[in-house]
């Protein structure tokens, strides 16, 4: 059934559609509709979830932990200064192997305050633990929630899950979003089964104090759990795409990268524009193609080496800066692709929510082809900024 | 690709009557996208919203620059946006107004659509709330989308929301205000000079953003500066207060948004700076013995 709805709109029917058991919520905007919209489900008997309205994030994450320990399916969301506010609990949840769902609406994470579209959010939180994955359109928004369920609670991996949309651009446009029938959510993705949780008759520690002599091990545990969601999270996105139809790639997705010569590769909404620039260059006769950085944790390291190993130039759009000088998307790549030759070149737009516009898309792909040729270019562009040339 | 920009307040529904001719597109097989831009979340404050027709998957996730069709939810936005800014060749206008089409200056001279929406709003909703209307007026003058669609769509959107009859009430004022539509063209006279924005690059731009009174080109910034920025343009209604009923609780002045409600000590009396009054009619509703009744400030 297609309805005209928002992404914060989609988000919540994904995560009525995985049944979840216990919802804690704080409101922040833009995700604030997210759990409105729960909550009016909730209210309304159109989903059996316990709806709990916490004093903060900080105890959304608490009792989220808390809910999830007891084998609950446990679904939230947030935003901002509030994931922000949530940082230790994020640290908490994911080595505690507690496979929590939780949409972030990315917005700016102050100072200044600001209320738009920067990804310093969900970068900040990216050596948590959380595995994290950027979608493009509202649709891919609602899917995601489905999915996320599915490689959270896979017992390989049992880790929490952040699917991550642009605050406003998704959160708050409304588009046409096919919403998946209850049966074929029930068969795609079975009740939370845990082999260990909180139970009274069966007494469990978890989450326990541990000395120096654990520790190494725990990481080491945790950091194999992360690594093995990679191979879950593609057989995941394939037996998605069976059954409901749309196939999102797996760990990144590609687009006219079979015989391009220069790659840009995009997170979240600017993938989306990005599509129609590349028809648009194709066009004229530039071969340009586009990697979409879709998972951040995992990082898809093979999968970005495969996918941009015929290129002369790879560019790097980031909506958010690492203080060492460029994105953190431009860092990680560059150290994925350590030892290829192509030059990689940074594009830092949108930040703070400033429209990612085709011509400045126009431009990182200018930028990156001259820098294919061998012409000298800035490493780093910020485009769009007062005082800057690029 | 059909592209609208719709101009509005905060509190008139730009982005409803943006989502709801979004989803009156879907109705009939058009793939439609729509989308609000604020500045910060303030009620009278001019906002923007956009809708994206198409008959394949939009991927564009941009502001729209060059509309095919501007619609305007309040004439007094006139004084101070280029409302046509970016309008594509052939485009037209869909403006609130009761004024007819030649006599509403946009600077250029193009294809308009005039209706009072605000009197259609008022009559049918009894509240100026004008996002249903105008787009009856939106059909009518672009034939983009057929009223019944229209109709379908607000009845989806508000009936979800608000019920059968609040949805009922906004689809009937679709189909009045389309009745009242009159098209022709509007005057190409006045030279808008857009207001200055104070934009500075990253070295001008004092450390941490922190700023101190200061003066620009384009006026003044940092504490005072609001002075400036006078809001009586933003106001449908403006309040009068009955000083015989009023009995100086001060409630009034102390939920006043604007702060615009100020006590002049040596009288013990209140007096309100209409300069910086929006018209949001908070004051009225909270004065527990009704001194203060809203008016309709423009004509
Ligand atoms: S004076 Fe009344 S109507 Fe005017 S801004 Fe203040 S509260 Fe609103
Ligand atoms: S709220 Fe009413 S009674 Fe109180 S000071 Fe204002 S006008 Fe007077």
């Amino acid at each position: 059934m297609k309805k005209v709805i928002t992404g914060d709109h989609a988000v919540a029917l994904g995560a009525k559609l995985c049944r979840v058991d216990v919802v804690p919520a704080y409101p922040i905007t833009p995700q604030t509709l997210i759990i409105e919209h729960i909550a009016d489900f909730v209210n309304d008997g159109e989903m059996d979830a316990k709806f709990l309205t916490m004093e903060s994030e900080h105890s959304v994450m608490s009792a989220a932990a808390a809910a999830s320990a007891a084998g609950a399916r446990v679904f939230t969301a947030t935003s901002s200064q509030g994931l922000a506010f949530m940082y230790e609990m994020l640290y908490a949840t994911a080595p505690m192997r507690l496979p929590i769902v939780m949409a972030n609406a990315n917005r700016t994470l102050a100072a200044p305050p600001g209320i738009w579209c920067e990804y310093n959010d969900s970068m900040g939180v990216r050596d948590s633990g959380w595995l994290q994955v950027y979608v493009e359109d509202n649709q891919e928004a609602l899917d995601m929630v489905i999915q996320s369920f599915r490689i959270a609670e896979d017992k390989r991996v049992l880790l929490p899950v952040m699917p991550c949309l642009d605050g406003f651009v998704l959160t708050h446009t409304v588009e046409p979003v096919d919403v998946p029938q209850q049966e074929d959510v029930d068969s795609f993705l079975s009740p939370y089964a845990p082999d260990i949780m909180l139970d009274p008759a069966r007494p469990t520690m978890i989450g326990i104090f541990m000395p120096a002599e654990y520790i190494m091990e725990l990481r080491r545990q945790t950091m194999g759990a992360v690594e093995s969601a990679k191979k879950v999270i593609g057989e995941i996105n394939d037996e998605f795409a069976k059954v409901f139809g749309r196939n999102y790639g797996g760990m990144i997705d590609t687009y006219m990268m079979e015989d391009a010569e220069v790659a840009l590769v995009t997170m979240g909404t600017v993938t989306s524009t990005s599509r129609e620039v590349v028809d648009e260059l194709r066009k004229v006769g530039k071969k340009v193609g586009l990697v979409k950085l879709r998972f951040f944790r995992p990082f898809p390291v093979d999968e970005l080496r495969k996918a941009l190993s015929g290129v002369s130039a790879v560019g790097v759009f980031d909506r958010s800066i690492s203080y060492h000088g460029g994105g953190p998307a431009f860092n990680e790549i560059q150290s994925a692709l350590y030892g290829m030759t192509m030059p990689v070149v940074n594009h830092l737009a949108g930040i703070g929510g400033r429209d990612v516009t085709r011509e400045q898309i126009i431009k990182m792909f200018e930028i990156t082809i001259k820098a294919g040729k061998g012409e000298k270019v800035n490493t780093i562009n910020w485009h769009n900024t007062r005082g800057e040339t690029v | 690709m059909f592209e609208v920009r719709f101009h509005g307040r905060g509190g008139q529904g730009a982005v409803m009557a943006a989502q709801a001719l979004a989803e009156a597109a879907v109705i009939e097989g058009n793939y439609a996208v729509a989308f609000p831009f604020f500045g910060a979340e303030r009620r009278g404050a001019p906002v923007l919203a956009f809708t994206r027709i198409d008959a394949k998957k939009i991927y564009s996730k941009t502001q729209v620059y060059s509309p095919d069709c501007v619609v305007v939810l309040d004439d007094s936005l006139l004084d101070t946006i280029d409302v046509v800014a970016g309008l594509k060749p052939g485009g037209s206008v869909v403006i609130n107004s009761r004024d007819k089409p030649e006599d509403i200056d946009l600077g250029i001279s193009v294809k308009t659509a005039a209706v009072d929406a605000t009197s259609v709003a008022l009559e049918i909703l009894k509240a100026p709330i004008t996002n249903t209307a105008i787009l009856g007026a939106f059909a009518k003058a672009t034939g983009i989308i057929k009223l019944e669609s229209l109709e379908e769509a607000i009845k989806r959107r508000f009936g979800e929301k608000l019920g059968e009859k609040v949805a009922e009430r906004n689809s009937l004022a679709a189909r009045t205000a389309y009745g009242k539509t009159v098209i022709g063209k509007s005057k190409g006279i006045k030279k808008l000079e857009p207001k200055k924005q104070w934009l500075p690059t990253y070295q001008e731009l004092p450390a941490g953003g922190s700023l101190v009174e200061g003066k620009t080109d384009a006026g003044l910034i940092g504490p005072g500066s609001f002075i400036e920025n006078k809001v009586m343009g933003w106001a449908t209604f403006r309040p009068v207060r009955d000083r015989e009923k009023c009995t100086m609780c001060l409630l009034c002045w102390f939920y006043c948004p604007e702060g615009t409600i100020v006590r002049i000590s040596d009288r013990g009396d209140l007096m309100t700076n209409y300069d910086y009054c929006k018209g949001c009619g908070v004051c009225a509703n909270e004065c527990p013995v009704d001194a203060i009744k809203m008016v309709r400030a423009r004509v």
